[in-house]
């Protein structure tokens, strides 16, 4: 609270028209135990994270993350409020893992990321029984845009310092993945234009054609009325 | 009694011997038990008490009651008063001429009394005419005047009953008549002297302002009703069976026609204001005197084909009179502007907004897959715009489609009516727009039959 204060009493006090992007990756990798375990049934040990896309510290700005499991897990909420935002678990199924994001600054709302934790591989890709020891990543790429922060939140998001002086990769090339998106939408983007373009022509011949069916159905009914009075 | 013994607290002696007690004897015991069982809590209000536990368990009225200020109704009170006589007497019905005496049962107070059912015997005044009135005013070409003295005189007798005056018609003088020629006949005559004299027994009816109305008899309307009523009675089972069918049918077709108008409205939106919606006539002189007997049940078929007809006349020139007025640019979809302030995630700006129903979300997420487009791709900024321009337009494009599907079916309606109009000959639909119902499931060709109006064939009229 004595934080807020600092930047003058209006604790709400945003910066006008400024925005910034916080581009992260969320996801899990999981292993394969190779059996059955004995005495609770699970097979695989999981680890659930959440990490900058970037090289930088995100506890600067996060305050805390909340990974709520599934309510078969004994205290489904575990909290983590420092780095790395990870929690390793033990399990046989697959469900949907909600990671709340909480700020700093309390005026800042948190939000939550929808994770389906994935311990299996397709089967599309992979016909053989799970190989042991190799690990399975499913991740996801997220920005998270703060609009107009407060003045706190700004300072904070600002001043954030490297995670580790080593690189900082990922197991998932993003840069690729988005390029290659971008790629596939704008084309497909010219294709379904061209094609709205053409059915619009269609349609507007279908139009003329109608107005002239049904002159010609009109100049038809009143000769036959006519015919009809004599 | 009860009351005072709740107030002072005072048990309900074992037996209280009343009136009541004595008719009904253990009944009435068993009763004030189980009326005890309940007692009455401290504190609270004997009034109070008494509307949830009255002695009969019942609960309170919700409305006010009327039964009068009585607490009991009052019962008949038999034996009070003396027997007045009954005797069976003679009497005589002045409505009869022949003086015949019967008998029944009256009161021998009523005993002076006239017949009370007598005045109930009403006469109807049946107009005479003279030699010369007749001559001068009635003379027809189809009746004679002993023809219709003989008429005049069945009315007479018969009090204008005229089932019965035809029956009793005499067909060895005269031929046989319908029972609507001789209403005609009567009535005409009734009409006509009513209108030379004031007769008590005119049928005419003086209004207020003191004009006169005659009662004019629409014979030729009355015999089409009758054939009308014959027609429909003489009717073969085939002939209701298959009415029966017809109308099933036009149940199923306004069925499919409401689906397809729902459809239309949907996309009216599309339709451009372009269209000069030419004025159809509508209002058909339909021409009555074709009255060649078909079989009824073709004849209630095409009438309802007529008005079925009528009915898509009018709703077809609706939307587009709507259109003209707004004029829509239609836009794909409408995503919501960028919120106020705050953090939010990038990927919440790739939901579709509510308003998009399920239908054509799962329809855009088909045509995203035949494309090989992640239906959730790595949401940055430049992927979310352009990933919600291409559902945008993709969604417009679906409609655009549906559109024309719809477009082009109306013009194979309108091309069937043509066709129904002027048999021999058609219109040609251009073959650009028909391919689109290559990729669209056929349509059934009941749907067609719903259109093939015929307005302009001369409709019989029953």
């Amino acid at each position: 609270m004595s934080l807020q204060t600092d930047f003058g009493p209006d604790s709400g006090g945003r910066v006008k028209g400024l925005v910034i992007v916080k581009p992260i990756v969320y996801g899990n990798i999981a292993r394969y135990f190779g059996k059955k375990r004995e005495e609770d049934g699970h097979t695989h040990q999981w680890t659930v994270y959440l990490k900058p896309y970037a090289n930088e510290d995100m506890s600067n700005y996060i305050k805390k993350v909340n990974f709520k499991l599934h309510e078969s897990y004994t205290n489904p909420n575990r909290i983590v409020s420092k780095p790395p935002y990870e929690l390793t678990e033990t399990g046989w199924g697959e469900f949907e893992i909600v990671i709340k994001i909480y700020f700093h600054d309390p005026n800042e709302r948190p939000v939550a990321l929808y994770h389906i934790l994935k311990l299996f591989q397709s089967p599309v890709s992979e016909g053989a029984p799970p190989v042991i020891g190799r690990a399975l990543v499913s991740e996801s790429y997220e920005e998270i845009v703060f609009q107009e922060p407060t003045q706190l939140m700004q300072h904070l998001l600002t001043t954030v310092k490297p995670i580790t002086n080593g690189p900082w990769n990922h197991d998932t090339n993003f840069e690729e993945k988005k390029e290659k998106t971008l790629e596939k939408i704008l084309s497909a983007q010219t294709k379904v234009r061209s094609e709205i373009a053409e059915l619009k022509e269609k349609l507007q011949l279908a139009k003329e054609t109608s107005a002239k069916f049904k002159e010609e159905i009109a100049k038809l009914q009143n000769s036959s009325n006519m015919l009809s009075v004599i | 009694m009860a009351d005072i013994r709740d107030i002072l607290d005072i048990e309900q002696p074992a037996s209280e011997i009343t009136r009541e007690s004595i008719i009904h004897g253990d009944k009435l015991k068993k009763k004030y038990v189980t009326a005890k069982a309940v007692k009455r809590p401290e504190g609270m209000h004997r009034e109070v008490f008494a509307l949830l536990y009255n002695d009969n368990k019942e609960l309170p009225p919700l409305l006010p009651t009327d039964t009068g200020k009585a607490y009991k109704q009052t019962k008949a009170r038999l034996g009070m008063r003396k027997v007045r006589k009954w005797m069976w007497a003679p009497f005589t019905n002045p409505a009869r001429k022949d003086n015949a005496v019967f008998h029944h049962w009256k009161r021998a107070s009523d005993e002076a009394k006239e017949y009370p059912f007598a005045q109930f015997n009403k006469q109807v005044s049946i107009p005479s005419y003279s030699e010369s009135e007749y001559n001068q005013y009635l003379k027809s070409e189809d009746w004679s005047q002993a023809e219709t003295d003989h008429l005049m005189d069945l009315c007479q007798r018969f009090d204008l009953r005229f089932i019965v005056i035809h029956d009793r018609w005499d067909r060895a003088a005269f031929r046989d008549r319908s029972v609507e020629d001789l209403k005609e006949r009567y009535y005409h005559i009734s009409a006509t002297l009513g209108k030379l004299k004031t007769n008590p027994w005119s049928n005419a009816v003086t209004t207020v302002n003191g004009e006169k109305k005659t009662y004019h008899y629409d014979a030729e309307h009355e015999r089409k009703r009758k054939e009308q009523l014959r027609r429909l009675f003489d009717r073969t089972q085939e002939q209701i069976d298959e009415e029966q069918m017809l109308l099933v049918e036009l149940k199923k077709i306004e069925a499919r026609k409401r689906e397809r108008e729902r459809k239309t409205q949907d996309l009216q939106k599309l339709i451009s204001r372009a269209d000069s919606g030419s004025v159809l006539n509508t209002n058909q002189t339909l021409n009555a005197e074709a009255n060649t007997p078909t079989n009824s049940a073709a004849n209630i078929a095409r009438r309802h084909d007529r008005k079925l007809h009528k009915k898509k006349l009018s709703t077809q020139q609706r939307p587009i009179r709507a259109v003209e007025a707004v004029t829509v640019e239609w836009s794909g979809i409408k995503f919501p502007e960028a919120r106020g302030t705050g953090v939010w995630l990038r990927s919440q700006r790739m939901k579709l907004p509510p308003g998009v129903g399920q239908r054509k979300t799962k329809a855009i997420e088909q045509e995203l897959r035949l494309m090989g487009i992640d239906i959730a791709p790595t949401p940055t900024e430049a992927i979310c715009k352009h990933f919600n321009e291409l559902r945008s337009d993709l969604a417009l494009a679906l409609d655009l489609k549906n559109a024309l599907v719809s477009c082009e079916f109306d013009l194979q309606a309108l091309r069937h009516q043509y066709e129904a109009l002027n048999p021999g000959k058609t219109l040609t639909i251009p073959a650009s727009i028909c391919n689109t119902s290559t990729d669209g499931e056929n349509k059934p060709t009941g749907e067609i039959i719903d259109v093939v109006g015929s307005p302009g064939t001369p409709n019989t009229s029953i």
